[in-house]
Parts: structure tokens; C-alpha cells; sequence
């Protein structure tokens, strides 16, 4: 027993003071944090403002797309404006610890209240809460938006509510903004005689003029005169195939237009007609595996259904980084013929297992800097006001997920670990272990390509069958974890399980113990066999 | 140590892969407080006889008693083992290196850390305690290694091919060490395939090849295997000489000198026939030497053929 901890031992602080180990560690909670930011980084930095050219050749639409596209800006400037909020009120917001229960119809009264005094300084204002500063953002009608001097005064009267010592708010730059058409182009011009002329400004070969800069074009947006009827076609042109926000807002105003329109023609009220189309059938599900009186379904729910994915992505990458990490330095030992003297000092059985829990143990660290950096992270990102974060370590951290996490990382390891080891054994280099590895990847993918889709049918004929088979065991049945198999599946195969634990780790050891003293050639399967026969040790 | 037995005795030992048969039918017994060479050319069975002594590799049939245990295992903590080829953990240093084969063997972690840093300093590493081995010379890394496999103190020392690899220096740097280890009264088996170490630093010698025991006893038993013989040097000496009936055989003297004769005698000849003869004769010698026959032309004679018949296996 000793032996088998000298041994653990000393893999462990090996592994540990390797470089590899501890770019391992900080590589990840980089990627996370990269993979937030990233996005964020790349919107506020990325995307300049659309300059777009607009001819409308009917009566009206082309106000109701230009309003489309002033909402859009807004949107933008507001959403910044909330996270300038939040920013701002983040220590206030820290400690006040409570929830704070919103109510969106007194929130706007207040808000109403609060642009009645900017007009009238001798009014008093209720001040506003710094978590309603941070949620009004969500609740302004689209009016309010549009309306020039409420949007302004509405930022004023938001600004004005942060702390003294908060950053100068800087308005974003537009997301579009309308240009007019370049010198010798006219209105009155045709469309075809327009679009000639814009072609090179849309190919970015030209650069259009506005105000006194030079901008790159990248739109130009035809509304015909009749772009309301049924075969009528809005022209838009652009290089940019991607960004198809501009296009898919105005269309949206226009069809509501056109529907309004359409409305009012066959004298239905378009008020009864919205009351008529929010009508919705709701349902509630309910679990039969949970406890009476506790069986409606909620958003945990939903989110313990697919939890276990996360965890056996977890499982199958922790599995096979460290399986992989006991191959190489198995393979090490045995080309630097230091296991011979190992062996002279423990039993191959000792040698083996100490080094199968070496390993682990850098493996199961290496997964609490991960589990415990993202955490960290995403705690930190969201906030103390996140809720959604809560709601996920609560559905997470469960008996059953984290007893069969504990249990199947314990013997899916083992399993493959012995496995890898006895591979190891019988090689003396990578690449001779590559031929035996390819096989076995392909083995293990399975597992990974069903990942997605036992949570649909948990308990179904395929996943059942999965279950049952021993290199698979660990992975199926924790995706089904949540689904609460039936006891007899889970100790049935979890008693499979262990019992082919003990079965490669019977075959390994003897392997390992003939391999590794072997030199040369890797034995052919025949003899591997001949091996386990025991008429070669 | 139970006195009524050697620290190594093998008893109809055989080894055998499927058809081959690596070891074939040896016993021989290694006494107390002596260093024994086991030679043989490569393939003679030497590593594989080692395996089964440490109970890395289980005997086909026959019996082991290692320091009088049947298997070493059993008694690890006393044995101390090089395997012929040497590597170390490339990343650890000199000194946890030692210090972990040490502890593999029951020293506690402080105590081996302590004897880790004495015996590097003791041989001249004292310098490189804190290298990682990667960074050493390789007769460094070989020092480390058998240092790492006597830092426990025991009382069997078995080193397979100690010498291969180092250079003169660090090849008598080795046999310091392992005379050392003698004078503390312990035993020692090393293999080797070089006769001048084993004919200087050993008392007994076990040969095999081709699988079996060609030889077990004293360097002296073994020398006296092979007839001794006269080189002279006079005018006419060769042609008179020869026809002596303890003559079996002449010809020009193996170390290359000018005009020197070299006789070679039956068993138990006495050399001073010769000169009896010679003086008799009235023939003046400028040269008379006897010969001991040395352990390489004893190995020579004793595996000769076998040894190429490994060779070619």
C-alpha cells in the first residue's frame, strides 16, 4: 500500500511541475474568458457605422423605414446605456443583497413622473432604485424610442439618477446612417441608371461623400412605389451577405404596414386583431419520477434535463487527457528502461495502480481549477443580480448528478486507464501506440455522438441498449442521469461496470507485466493473446 | 542474515520462451560478503537470469533463494539493482532521483533526501544535487542511477552491465564504488562482457552461454583452466624447445615481441623443465617469462564457439 502511494506520489508531483500541466490549467478559464468577451470586444469595436443610400419612390414607406432605422440606432445606444448602468450602480447594486421584486407598470409611471420634473424643476421625484436603473432599459415602449426629445430626455433623467463619481457616458457611434446619392445621380433618376451609378460605391471601389467625410457604402435600399402589393419587390443591394439586420427590420415595419393596411381596408379592427393573435394555449408538464405535489416542471427542470451533457463532455475530456497523459509517461518509463528497476522495488500490480491514482490525481486537480475557474468567471461576469446562475449550480449540484459524476469519472477512468496503461506497456514510442489508439478512438466517439440526442428519449430502447455495454457505461448513463433510469438499469450495469473494471485491469496487469520488459517490435494480437493465456509469463 | 545460506543460490533454473529456451538448467551459488562477475557473451541468458533472481521474470522451472527468501520481493529492502540499460526521469533532479528509488525501498522521504545528497557529494556530483537529469553527462546519469540503486544500504547489490557506456575515469570511479560497497561487507553479482573488470575486482566468476553455466568458481579455478605458458628468447631455442614432450604447442609470442617463442604446456607441467632443458643445451635465453593464463583467454576458451553461435541466433 505504501508502494502504491510513493508511486502515486511521485506521478502526481512529476505531472504537476510540468509546464504542460499548468498551461492546461490557465489556457482554460482564458478561453472562457476570451469567449465571453470576444463577441462583446468585437461588437463594440467592429462593427462601424452602415452608411446606406435610400430612394423611396412611394408615399410614406420610406419614413416608416427610415423610423425603423432610427429605432435600430437607439436600441444600440440604449442597450449601451444600460451597460454603462449597470457598470456604474455595480457597488451599490453589490450591497443592497436582495432581490428586488419589479413591477413594469409602476417602473414606467415613475419614469413618467421623472420626465414631467425635468420640464418642472419644483417637482420632487421618487429617485430610482439603482436595479430598476439597470432593468428599465428592457420595459420603454418602442414610442418612447422613437420620439426625439422623450428619448433625450430620458437619457438625461437616467444619467442624472447614477452615482457622482460615475464615467462619462460617450454615446456610441451609429449602427446606420442614411447618405444621400453621390454628385450626377438623381431622385428622379431610374432605378437601373441608380444602381449603375452605385455599383463601384458598392463594390467599396468608391468612396461616398457625407458632410465632410469620406464613407464606405453599404447599402442601397429601392422601395417601389406600390412596395406594398403582393408581387412588388423592395431592391435591396449590398456586398455584405451577412449582416442582414437593416433589411430584415425594414421589412418588418413595412409589413406591418402593409398589413395595417390590409386591415383597415376590410374594416377589421387592427386593436382586436393584435388582442385576437396574442391569444396562446399554454401548458404545464409534469415529471412523474418527481415527488407528489412537486411534480410541475420548471426552467431547473429543463436545464437538469440537459445538464448531464455538460458533464459527460467533462467526463469524456477529463478521461481521456489523463489516459492520454498515463500512455506517454507509461511509454516513457518503459523506452527509458526504468521500469526494470520499479519492478525490482514493487510488484507490477503495485507499479500499475500507483500509477493509474497518480495520475487521476492530477487529472481530478486539473478539473477542480477548471470547474472552479469557470465558476469564478461566469459568477463574476454575471453579477450578484444573475439569478439564471443560481439557478444552474442548483440544478447541477444534485446527489444523484454528482454521485454519478464522482462515480463514473472513478470507474470510466479506471477503465480506460488500465486499458491505455497496458497499451503503454507493450510500445515504446507514440507512434506505435497510435496503431492501437485508432481503434479505440473510434470507440470511444460513440459515446460523444449520442451525447445530443439520449436526453430526448432518456430511457429509450437505444440508450437502454448503450447503457449495457461496459466502455460506454460511464458516459450513457450519466447523460441519463437526470431522467432517473430505473434502479434496476443503474445497478445492473453500474455491477457490469465494475466487474469489467476488474476485468481489464486482471488483463492489463499481465500484459503489462510481459510488456514492459519486452524490447522491439509491439507483440502481434495473436500473441498479446497467447499472453493472457499465461503461457508466456 | 540467515548465515546457513548464500545471498544467492539458483537451483536447475530454467527459463523458456515457447520453443527457446533463454536459460537452460544453471545452479550456482554466490557465498556471503563476495564479488561475484557473471559474464557471457550477449545472449548467454545473463539478463534474463538477473530477471528471475529479482522476480521480475518467474523461473520455467527450478528454484531461486535470494538473501534466503524465495522471492526478492520479499525481501526488496535489502536489494539493490542497475538494469543494463540505463535511463533516468529526465525531469526530476539528481537528488529527488535517488531519493525516490530510496524510498521505493523503505527510507523515509527526509532520511533518503539527506543519504541522496551525501552520496552525490561522496562521488564527486556534489555540484549537480539539484540538476534535473536530463541536464547531466551520460556517465553523470549512470552514476546517479547506481547510486540510486545502493542508497538504501543493501545487503545484495546486483548490477547488470555497470560499465558499458563510461569512460575510463568514470569506469574506475564504478569499480571504486562497487569495492566500496564490498567493504561494508555486502555482496555483489554484476554481469559484464569486459574481463579486465572482472579479473580485477572479482573473487568469483559465474560464465554462461548459450543458456547454460559454463563455469562457477574462484577467478583462480577459472585461470587454472588453461595450461600456462613460457615465452623465451635465445638463439635456437624455438626448434629445441619444441621438441620437449611437455610442449603441446609454439608458436611466435601473442604480444608482438621480435623473436620471443611462446610455448604452451601440458596441465601441470612445471616451466622450469624448460629452462632445465635450455641450460642443459648450452642455449642462452635473453627472455624467460611464465604466463598465467588471463580470464579473457579463459572466457575465450570456454565460450568460443557458443559465443558465435549467439552471435548469429
Amino acid at each position: 500500500m505504501m508502494q502504491i502511494f510513493r508511486i502515486a506520489h511521485r506521478e502526481y508531483m512529476e505531472n504537476v511541475k510540468t509546464k504542460g500541466f499548468w498551461i492546461g490549467i490557465i489556457v482554460f478559464p482564458i478561453l472562457i474568458w476570451m469567449m465571453i468577451e470576444l463577441p462583446k470586444f468585437l461588437e463594440e469595436r467592429g462593427i462601424p457605422t452602415r452608411h446606406i443610400v435610400i430612394v423611396d419612390r412611394s408615399e410614406g414607406l420610406g419614413e416608416i423605414a427610415r423610423q425603423r432605422i432610427t429605432l435600430l440606432n437607439r436600441q444600440k445606444t440604449l442597450g449601451e446605456l444600460q451597460q454603462h448602468m449597470a457598470k456604474a450602480t455595480e457597488e451599490q447594486r453589490k450591497e443592497q443583497m436582495e432581490e428586488l421584486d419589479i413591477d413594469p407598470d409602476q417602473l414606467l409611471d415613475q419614469l413618467e413622473q421623472g420626465l414631467d420634473q425635468l420640464g418642472n424643476p419644483d417637482l420632487e421625484i421618487q429617485p430610482f432604485k439603482p436595479d430598476q436603473l439597470v432593468k428599465i432599459g428592457d420595459l420603454l415602449p418602442e414610442q418612447m424610442l422613437l420620439n426625439d426629445l422623450q428619448w433625450n430626455n430620458i437619457k438625461k433623467l437616467l444619467l442624472s439618477q447614477l452615482p457622482d463619481d460615475a464615467a462619462e457616458f460617450i454615446e456610441p457611434p451609429l449602427r446606420f446612417k442614411e447618405v444621400s446619392l453621390p454628385e450626377g445621380t438623381s431622385l428622379t433618376d431610374g432605378n437601373q441608371q441608380i444602381e449603375d451609378a452605385l455599383r463601384p460605391y458598392l463594390r467599396s471601389e468608391m468612396m461616398l461623400k457625407s458632410g465632410d467625410e469620406e464613407v464606405e457604402l453599404f447599402g442601397l435600399l429601392i422601395i417601389p412605389e406600390d412596395a406594398l402589393e403582393p408581387e412588388s419587390r423592395v431592391r435591396f443591394w449590398s456586398s455584405n451577405l451577412a449582416d442582414n439586420d437593416l433589411i430584415d427590420a425594414v421589412l418588418a415595419s413595412l409589413s406591418e404596414e402593409a398589413r395595417q393596411q390590409e386591415y383597415d381596408r376590410r374594416g377589421i379592427e387592427s386593436k382586436a386583431v393584435a388582442e385576437v393573435a396574442s391569444m396562446k394555449v399554454r401548458s404545464i408538464k409534469f415529471n412523474p419520477n418527481k415527488s407528489e405535489g412537486d411534480e410541475k416542471v420548471g426552467i431547473r427542470d429543463k436545464i437538469r434535463q440537459y445538464a448531464p451533457i455538460g458533464f459527460v463532455y467533462m467526463l469524456w475530456v477529463a478521461i481521456f487527457t489523463i489516459a492520454q497523459m498515463l500512455l506517454n509517461n507509461t511509454i516513457e518509463e518503459k523506452s527509458n528502461r526504468l521500469i526494470e528497476v520499479l519492478l525490482s522495488s514493487v510488484t507490477t500490480t503495485e507499479l500499475l495502480l500507483g500509477k493509474v491514482l497518480g495520475v487521476a490525481a492530477v487529472g481530478v486537480t486539473m478539473q477542480c481549477a477548471w470547474i472552479g475557474s469557470l465558476i469564478g468567471i461566469l459568477s463574476y461576469k454575471a453579477g450578484p443580480s444573475a439569478t439564471w446562475i443560481a439557478d444552474l449550480i442548483a440544478a447541477v449540484i444534485t446527489p444523484e448528478l454528482l454521485g454519478g459524476f464522482a462515480f463514473y469519472f472513478i470507474t470510466g477512468y479506471f477503465f480506460y486507464a488500465f486499458l491505455f496503461a497496458g497499451i503503454g506497456s507493450i510500445c515504446n514510442t507514440i507512434k506505435e501506440a497510435q496503431n492501437f489508439m485508432s481503434p479505440l478512438m473510434l470507440l470511444m466517439m460513440v459515446p460523444l455522438g449520442t451525447m445530443t440526442f439520449i436526453p430526448n428519449d432518456p430511457n429509450g430502447a437505444i440508450a437502454t441498449t448503450l447503457s449495457w455495454i461496459p466502455p460506454w457505461t460511464p458516459f450513457v448513463m450519466m447523460n441519463r442521469m437526470a431522467a432517473s433510469p430505473p434502479a434496476s438499469e443503474i445497478y445492473g450495469t453500474a455491477i457490469m461496470l465494475l466487474i469489467s473494471v476488474v476485468a481489464v485491469f486482471w488483463l492489463s496487469a499481465k500484459i503489462f507485466r510481459i510488456g514492459v520488459l519486452r524490447s522491439g517490435q509491439p507483440p502481434k494480437l495473436l500473441e498479446l493473446f497467447r499472453w493472457l493465456r499465461g503461457s508466456h509469463s | 542474515m540467515n548465515m546457513t545460506t548464500s545471498p544467492i543460490e539458483l537451483n536447475h533454473v530454467t527459463k523458456t520462451y515457447g520453443e527457446f529456451k533463454a536459460v537452460d538448467d544453471i545452479s550456482f551459488t554466490v557465498p556471503e560478503g563476495t564479488i561475484c562477475g557473471f559474464l557471457g557473451p550477449n545472449g548467454a541468458g545473463k539478463t534474463t537470469s538477473i530477471r528471475m533472481m529479482l522476480d521480475i521474470l518467474r523461473p520455467s522451472s527450478g528454484t531461486i533463494s535470494i538473501l534466503g527468501a524465495r522471492r526478492a520481493l520479499d525481501v526488496r529492502s535489502r536489494i539493490g539493482y542497475l538494469p543494463e540499460e540505463k535511463g533516468l526521469y529526465k525531469k526530476m533532479t539528481a537528488t529527488a532521483m535517488i531519493a525516490y528509488f530510496a524510498t521505493l525501498k523503505g527510507i523515509a522521504g527526509g532520511e533518503a533526501k539527506r543519504i541522496a545528497g551525501e552520496l552525490l557529494e561522496k562521488y564527486g556530483l556534489g555540484s549537480f544535487q539539484n540538476h534535473k537529469c536530463e541536464a547531466l553527462s551520460k556517465g553523470m546519469g549512470q552514476k546517479v542511477q547506481v547510486l540510486a540503486s545502493i542508497a538504501h544500504d543493501p545487503d545484495l547489490v546486483i548490477l547488470d552491465e555497470p560499465f558499458s557506456g563510461l569512460d575510463p575515469v568514470n569506469q574506475g570511479v564504478m569499480e571504486e564504488v562497487i569495492q566500496d560497497i564490498r567493504s561494508r561487507g555486502k555482496t555483489i553479482l554484476f554481469s559484464t562482457h569486459v574481463m579486465s573488470h572482472a579479473e580485477r575486482i572479482c573473487e568469483r566468476v559465474v560464465i554462461m552461454a548459450a543458456g547454460r553455466l559454463v563455469f562457477d568458481g574462484t577467478v583462480d579455478d577459472a585461470k587454472s583452466l588453461l595450461p600456462r605458458r613460457v615465452r623465451v628468447k635465445g638463439k635456437g631455442a624455438g626448434a629445441a624447445l619444441e621438441q620437449l614432450k611437455d610442449v603441446t604447442h609454439s608458436s611466435p609470442s601473442s604480444d608482438g615481441r621480435e623473436g620471443v617463442v611462446e610455448f604452451q604446456l601440458r596441465e601441470g607441467s612445471d616451466p622450469q623443465q624448460l629452462l632445465k632443458c635450455a641450460f642443459d643445451r648450452s642455449i642462452s635465453l635473453e627472455v624467460f617469462e611464465v604466463v598465467d593464463p588471463n580470464l579473457h583467454e579463459v572466457f575465450v576458451h570456454l565460450v568460443g564457439e557458443d559465443a558465435r553461435e549467439a552471435a548469429y541466433r
